[in-house]
């Protein structure tokens, strides 16, 4: 397995594809801009910016016409100066091999601001499971598994679920790793069920970290609340979103806006959030809810008066065109990139702080870590130690990120990503070039 | 950090001034105590396995050049080798033997699960680049690398190396092993797995043990006065912890002399004088005296934090303190011991006394194989727990034995060693 020369990749993204910039863009041109004002050595600055390895296999799979289906998979392993890869498995029709560099090298960041000491991967199939049955997309995922067996393992190279990809997939993939092992591996796979070795708390553990994130940020900014608590939009309503909607009205905080798929409901004295996540789970969407607010496009919600905007749903949607028409005095990303570079820098000029997504959702890859950690030693902590630990993190990466922005004169996101950038350029320069 | 700093047997002048002489000395008293038959005490004093490398460099200036290394595991009977890598000019095959067995004792009185291993290279790093370094560092890890590992034998820093060394070390390991393996080494920076509270572990575990034998001898920090020879590591950190603990620390000194002031000194300030002027003579809220007078200063606790061979048949007699804590290795020589034993003055060895470096190695390397990190309070709170732990067994034994601290600590790591090694037998 040969690594790929990245640099003479014609479908690596050098430029945004559109008008606006990708999650990708975004990626590269802050650590470009951290990298510089690091000053960190050009040819340590080539090896920071390259995937170590990346693994292409075929994955014949038969199918349930008893064919035979050939499907492409990856292992993007981004870096691994701070210890093992670690990083997403995503099942998509329309996988490509740049959106895993992407998240790969957003997972490096990601531990290295959380101070966990993985290295970020990413990797997938490209197979559309609305065209498969859920017995060939299974296949399919253990002759991957067992493909890169090689480079895969708890010391090497762990997978952690995507939205594509749940807990049942880290089941598969830890079973195929231990019968080749011989022995039960569970720390393969983060994100497991309980029963096999999942670590509690894992399933509201993003929206948990926003909450504490959110906490940490109230004191430092003084966003004092007036009467019935700090008002918060929260737009998307999956795991992430909705679980912090739920969690904020437990944190003096009043939820004035929320949205899913079909768009947003508002109201300024605040939302039934209990009802509406009971409605939600109950009828798969916001679509037919009732109650006291306003309906709206989610454009239009995320241009409500408020003081906490939380975009939770998908990447780039405060870019310029909306960026100097906000109504809030926080933004905290809880999907990845939703603020896209230049609205960040509009915000900034605004006035308005961005909490990078990198500090602000990393309490999923926290309890992941966690979840190696409780594998490695055969013990299961209880709840609130995973939320001890876990509270003990997002405090440390908080004010190192604060420290950074006052001392450099940074907004937050790039404060966030010269700790990240300092830390691994460091460990490099420590462990030195092998041979 | 250094956990040995005796010179060669060769650089000796005379018996007992060579502190290796002294510890087999030692191992025989207390092998006559817990009766053990010859055999044991020969498989006991043997190393298990010695190894020496030869190491091949390309100079900087492109000329070739073969450097040797040694590394010796003296016993693994109680889990895997510990003990540092030293690169130097007198490094040799006897010294690095002697080394190793003082890291199994060591590790054995705090009951930590590690045997005692020693390695060292022999070169003039100051007269070596660092890349040089680098690749000698490399190559000799790659010679080592059949008998090195997590399970098998964990080196640290030394004489001559520190954290970058043992970067390439874990570096040069993990490429070849195909894996990050942080925990084959300890004594590494921070951001590769090392752990927190390690630079001052020495100190710390010194204070701690000056205070469980005070509490012995039924005396209160607050009323104790305290001359701690050296002003490093072992000895300035000591010193400042020691002062937070109430005690007053009368004395510091360095290697060009002593500084003694009756009322007290304000250590952390003693300390930035000496960061500042790199001695400490000059400092002018304390009498300069010297470092032989020093040691026998009116003091209830001294604390040799320094070199061997300090305290001797010549000084002995006229030591006032009531209690030595040995910071260093080997500051007391076996006959000075002789003499401070009829005095009445207790002595904590140095296999007890200095052994919170090796005990926060140990951390490292449970931190670094759990992959979890531990706060500092928790390193302190674990370290207190082992060296309390130690000297109250060494204290006990002492008692069962009516022997010295000394022979004590000694009968307590040859005594578990030796079940070990009963429980386990004799592999075919």
């Amino acid at each position: 397995m040969q690594p790929t020369d990245v640099s003479r990749d014609p479908t690596l993204p050098g430029q945004p594809a559109f008008d606006e910039e990708t999650p990708f863009a975004t990626m590269m041109s802050l650590f470009d801009e951290a990298a510089e004002r690091l000053h960190i050595e050009a040819d340590l600055y080539a090896i920071l910016r390259k995937p170590d390895r990346e693994v292409n296999i075929s994955i014949p799979t038969r199918l349930a016409d008893g064919t035979l289906g050939v499907f492409d998979g990856w292992r993007v392993q981004h870096n691994m100066g701070l210890g093992p890869y670690a990083g997403p498995f995503r099942v998509s029709g329309d996988l490509r091999v740049d959106e895993l560099r992407a998240l790969a090298g957003w997972t490096t960041w990601k531990c290295a601001l959380a101070n966990i000491p993985f290295g970020g991967a990413a990797g997938g199939i490209r197979i559309d499971r609305e065209l498969h049955s859920p017995a060939v997309i299974e296949l399919a995922v253990r002759r991957y598994t067992s493909s890169l067996l090689d480079v895969i393992g708890p010391d090497r190279d762990v997978f952690i679920p995507d939205k594509s990809a749940d807990e049942q997939f880290m089941a598969w993939m830890m079973d195929v790793v231990s019968m080749h092992e011989r022995h039960t591996t569970n720390a393969v796979g983060l994100g497991k069920p309980t029963v096999l070795g999942g670590s509690r708390g894992h399933l509201d553990s993003i929206a948990r970290g926003m909450r504490t994130v959110l906490g940490l940020a109230r004191e430092h900014f003084k966003l004092g609340s007036d009467r019935g608590g700090l008002r918060a939009i929260v737009q998307g309503a999956g795991s992430v979103g909705g679980n912090l909607a739920l969690g904020l009205v437990e944190d003096d905080c009043r939820v004035v806006g929320v949205s899913d798929f079909f768009g947003g409901l508002y109201n300024p004295n605040g939302l039934d959030v209990r009802k509406l996540h009971a409605h939600r789970q109950h009828h798969g969407s916001l679509q037919h809810a009732q109650g006291d607010f306003v309906r709206m496009s989610n454009e239009e919600l995320l241009l409500q008066d408020c003081d906490v905007l939380a975009p939770c749903a998908i990447g780039n949607v405060i870019t310029p065109r909306n960026a100097d028409k906000l109504r809030t005095k926080l933004v905290i990303e809880g999907a990845n990139g939703p603020v896209s570079t230049r609205a960040d820098h509009i915000l900034e000029g605004r006035g308005i702080p961005v909490i990078p997504a990198m500090l602000a959702n990393s309490g999923g890859i926290i309890v992941n870590y966690f979840e190696w950690v409780q594998n490695r030693t055969g013990e299961q902590w209880p709840e609130g130690t995973v939320h001890m630990h876990q509270k003990r993190f997002l405090t440390e990466a908080w004010q190192s990120v604060v420290k950074s922005s006052a001392e450099r004169k940074v907004r937050l996101h790039l404060a966030a990503s010269m700790v990240a950038v300092e830390r691994l350029a460091n460990a490099h320069r420590l462990r030195g070039v092998y041979a | 950090m250094s956990t040995g700093t005796a010179v060669s047997p060769s650089m000796s002048i005379s018996k007992e001034f060579n502190p290796f002489e002294a510890m087999a000395e030692r191992f025989e008293l207390a092998s006559d105590h817990l009766k053990l038959d010859q055999g044991l005490r020969d498989v006991l004093r043997t190393p298990d396995r010695e190894l020496t490398v030869a190491i091949p460099i390309k100079m900087d200036n492109g000329t070739m050049r073969v450097f040797t290394g040694y590394r010796v595991q003296h016993n693994f009977s109680r889990g895997p080798c510990k003990g540092g890598i030293r690169f130097a000019p007198d490094v040799n095959l006897d010294e690095v033997r002697a080394l190793a067995a003082w890291m199994t004792w060591k590790c054995a009185v705090v009951d930590l699960p590690f045997g005692g291993g020693k390695g060292g290279v022999i070169c003039t790093p100051s007269e070596l680049s660092q890349g040089e370094l680098e690749r000698i560092t490399r190559r000799y890890t790659t010679g080592i690398l059949d008998i090195l590992g997590p399970d098998r034998d964990v080196p640290a820093p030394d004489v001559n190396t520190n954290e970058q060394t043992m970067a390439w070390l874990m570096d040069t390991y993990s490429m070849h092993v195909r894996r990050t393996t942080t925990a084959v080494v300890t004594g590494k920076p921070i951001a590769l797995g090392g752990s927190k509270g390690r630079a001052e572990a020495t100190g710390r575990g010194v204070m701690l043990i000056a205070r469980e034998a005070l509490k012995k001898m039924g005396l209160k920090p607050e009323k104790t006065s305290v001359v701690v020879q050296g002003s490093g590591n072992v000895g300035g950190i000591g010193a400042m912890l020691m002062q937070r603990q109430g005690h007053k620390i009368v004395s510091l000194s360095d290697m060009f002399g002593a500084i003694y002031n009756e009322k007290g000194l304000d250590v952390p300030e003693v300390l930035a004088y000496l960061k500042a002027n790199r001695k400490l003579t000059g400092y002018s809220k304390a009498g300069a005296i010297s470092a032989a007078e020093q040691l026998e200063l009116p003091c209830d606790v001294l604390v040799p934090a320094a070199v061997e061979n300090q305290i001797t048949s010549a000084n002995a007699e006229r030591i006032k303190a009531k209690l030595i804590i040995e910071g260093a290795n080997g500051p007391t020589t076996a006959n000075a011991d002789k003499i401070l034993e009829k005095k009445g003055i207790m002595v904590v060895p140095d296999i007890l006394a200095n052994a919170g470096g090796v005990t926060v190695s140990y951390f490292e390397w449970v931190q670094d194989r759990a992959g979890f990190f531990w706060t500092e309070e928790e390193v302190n709170t674990r370290l207190e727990r082992i060296m309390v732990d130690a000297f109250n067994a060494v204290e006990a034994t002492a008692a069962q034995y009516k022997t010295s601290l000394r022979i004590g600590a000694y009968i307590v790591a040859v005594g578990r060693v030796a079940e070990v090694y009963k429980l386990r037998g004799n592999y075919a």
